[in-house]
């Protein structure tokens, strides 16, 4: 497994479990009012499970187990995808601090933007890798 | 196809259905009670897509054991028992604790809130050691040969 997936993996792991624990918290708080502003962190539950859980996951295994490039028999250029792990992880980081602080709501737009760019350097890494030997 | 990936994926096959079938009676007004979102969305993220992720993953990762056994996959066996088991008592508790005072619907929606919890933190652990590079694994099946 490459180092990158490697990284996405565990981080991914590491977000599940911080979004479930938040989860589990405004679940107990349905059934037995702790306080009516645990509610605000319900959009960052949200954000961990989807961006930081479900799909870093998928995209470090698809990094991992799509076939390698056919010619050059790796993953692609490197330094870009430790660039997309990194701009997924920094605008998953700035959406979540937006959602927290009022004061830096500002974040969320830059944070979407590097998310956005995440995803374009993750079809860029891996359009050439979906294909079939079959037609080479 | 080890049981636990086959367990998985048909329980999140039923997940889905189930979600959807929600889905469809959050568009019927007489209905769509407001505690079915948050079930709508439970059932189709939790139940069906991350189900899904979780037995595929402990089918496909390296280092799987392949004598199946309990004390081989317990952290799987704990995930999925507790994920299931959870979700459900959630469907059960959360419509009711809106429209009742009851204790018991509480007991469920709190007990349910916690087996979800100890799934995902079941399933890191059986996960977290498999995901790994090339290097160290190769470190350790030669750690694991000098011992032997």
């Amino acid at each position: 497994m490459p180092n990158v997936s490697v990284w996405m993996l565990r981080l991914s792991l590491f977000y599940l479990i911080t979004g479930a624990s938040i989860g589990s918290l405004l679940l107990i708080n349905k059934a037995v009012l702790i306080s009516y502003k645990l509610w605000a962190l319900l959009p960052v539950h949200i954000e961990l499970l989807i961006f930081g859980w479900i799909i870093q996951f998928t995209l470090g295994t698809a990094y991992w187990i799509l076939p390698r490039l056919l010619i050059s028999k790796d993953r692609g250029s490197e330094l870009l995808a430790n660039f997309m792990l990194l701009s997924l992880n920094a605008g998953i980081l700035l959406v979540i601090l937006s959602e927290l602080f009022y004061s830096l709501s500002a974040l969320a737009l830059p944070g979407r933007i590097l998310e956005t760019l995440a995803v374009i350097l993750f079809a860029g890494l891996h359009w050439k890798r979906i294909a079939s030997y079959a037609n080479h | 196809m080890p049981l636990i990936t086959r367990i998985f994926l048909k329980s999140g096959i039923v997940f889905f259905i189930a979600s959807l079938v929600t889905g469809v009676a959050l568009q019927i007004d007489s209905i769509a009670l407001p505690p079915l979102l948050p079930l709508f969305w439970h059932m189709l993220m939790l139940g069906w897509i991350t189900q899904i992720i979780m037995g595929v993953s402990m089918w496909m990762f390296p280092g799987r054991v392949r004598e199946e056994s309990f004390k081989n996959q317990r952290w799987a066996w704990i995930a999925y028992f507790s994920l299931n088991i959870g979700l459900w008592l959630r469907v059960l508790g959360e419509p009711a604790v809106n429209s009742s005072d009851a204790l018991v619907w509480k007991v469920l929606l709190i007990t349910s809130a916690l087996l979800q919890l100890i799934a995902v933190i079941s399933y890191a652990l059986e996960i977290w050691p498999r995901v790994r590079g090339k290097k160290e694994r190769v470190t350790k099946k030669n750690i694991q040969r000098s011992e032997d």
